[in-house]
């Protein structure tokens, strides 16, 4: 580390490092996780195939921890940290960029805490060996099914504004040009991350199964 | 038909940097072309509020009166304006003038920027070229960097943008866009590129350019038209790239 003194804290390494984290692994790993659930679409066998061949992955605890828990920790944390040290004045100046900073804000803490919740439920109280009919007997609830259901729309909102985040962040996208087409990207994946993971919940809670005829 | 119209003000005043804001009502006569500027002018010359109190003339910052000395940024309404383009015509009444809240307020309107130039200085926002001996001519500036340089030298120093952004304040020593812009200008500059690495240095340290959260009100409320969230992105890549590529190649 050069020129002592200048750098009196790492913020500049931890806040980069946020994020990057929320596209890599998070974003990676949610869309690997919906990619996986969509298995629901197909059959109910499939879905459980699916899930036990993740279930039995070599070194599964280690890429569990190191792959999702910590950096969603490290995330969801951090994110908090930066929430507090900023002050939303969108009733002042209700510019887009403005709402979406606001917005990317709530959308994290919700995805947050439901994924806190889900992975609770899902993963430790099925001790890693949750199936098709756990899922289907939490999403029977209705009040279970609507936590899922914002939780997943949260979740693909916070990870498209945030790829437009990043893509700015990082310099990526360094004209207004690109940081527009930036913002057209993340609003796709947003879209195309609500879509699939809304078809997924709905799929497993109303046994619906558009690409059953795959397996008939 | 004949009647006078009048123009009614509100101000937020505050003798000094501890005492306790107030405000007081003013009724003005209305002339075309009216801003806030002539509003305060008029108020001085004849300083009695709306309920016909002598009060004392209101203290602000204003020099040029055509938006090019940045002295004159308050909040309008609500907003971050220069008061010296605030025009009357266009405001609803009462007119609600403030000073800026991130800045500490000297005296009524007047604010203390000084926060900024000691951010400039952190930053080593200017050209270096003093010396013991004639540095001779440095290198010329091609027609594109000056086109991109240009609109960022325009910067007026007003503090709009910190005024506006989410991520300056009490929790938070954010330098703000003017300065990160700046730092992307003299890194722009031929001669002023030979010292862009301190500029990263610095602006990768507290409050630096990590602290962005891109709201990008800065370039929305920007009277001078400044690509200021290019500007943030450029230095982001600038200083991504000598962070992680600083280490290995020097
Ligand atoms: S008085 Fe100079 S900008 Fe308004």
């Amino acid at each position: 580390m050069s020129a002592a003194g200048v750098r009196a804290d790492h913020s500049f390494f931890w806040r980069k490092l946020h994020s990057f984290s929320g596209i890599f692994p998070v974003g990676a790993f949610l869309a690997e996780h919906f990619w996986s659930n969509s298995y629901a679409l197909v059959s109910v066998a499939k879905y459980n195939e699916a899930s036990r061949e993740l279930q039995t992955i070599p070194w599964r605890i280690f890429v569990e921890a190191g792959a999702i828990w910590l950096p969603i920790l490290y995330h969801g944390g951090y994110g908090v940290y930066v929430w507090w040290k900023g002050k939303s004045n969108v009733s002042q100046y209700p510019w887009v960029g403005n709402w979406m900073y606001l917005l990317q804000r709530w959308s994290g803490l919700i995805a947050f805490v439901f994924i806190g919740w889900h992975v609770y439920t899902e993963r430790f109280l099925t001790q890693g060996k949750s199936t098709f009919a756990d899922v289907d007997k939490a999403l029977a609830n209705p009040w279970y099914f609507g936590f899922y259901l914002l939780g997943i729309v949260a979740a693909s909102f916070h990870l498209g504004s945030g790829l437009w985040n990043f893509l700015c962040k990082w310099g990526l996208a360094a004209t207004s040009r690109s940081q527009r087409a930036a913002g057209y990207l993340g609003a796709v994946v947003a879209v195309v991350f609500s879509v699939v993971g809304v078809a997924i919940a709905l799929s497993i809670r109303y046994h619906w199964r558009p690409f059953e005829f795959y397996v008939q | 038909m004949a009647e006078k119209k009048s123009v009614i003000v509100r101000v937020r005043r505050q003798a000094g940097p501890n005492e306790r804001p107030h405000w007081e009502e003013f009724e003005l006569a209305s002339r075309p072309h009216m801003n806030v500027i002539i509003c305060l002018r008029d108020i001085a010359e004849r300083p009695i509020t709306r309920d016909g109190k002598a009060t004392s003339p209101i203290t602000y910052d204003s020099n040029c009166l055509e938006e090019v000395c940045g002295s004159c940024a308050m909040v309008i309404n609500g907003k971050a304006r220069m008061a010296c383009s605030a025009l009357v015509d266009s405001l609803t009444q009462p007119i609600r003038i403030e000073p800026m809240t991130k800045f500490p307020v000297v005296r009524d309107l007047s604010v203390d920027r000084g926060v900024m130039f000691e951010n400039l200085k952190r930053m080593r926002a200017w050209v270096p070229i003093d010396g013991t001996h004639n540095l001779g001519e440095g290198p010329r500036m091609s027609p594109d960097t000056q086109a991109k340089a240009y609109p960022l030298s325009r910067c007026i120093t007003c503090g709009m943008c910190l005024e506006v952004c989410p991520q300056v304040n009490d929790n938070n020593q954010f330098i703000g866009a003017a300065i990160i812009s700046q730092v992307r200008l003299f890194n722009l500059h031929p001669t002023g590129a030979m010292h862009a690495r301190e500029r990263l240095e610095a602006v990768m340290g507290p409050g630096g350019v990590a602290d962005c959260a891109n709201a990008q009100n800065c370039v929305q409320i920007c009277p001078k038209q400044i690509p200021l969230t290019e500007s943030i992105a450029e230095v982001n890549r600038q200083s991504i790239k000598q962070a992680l590529l600083g280490w290995l190649f020097g």
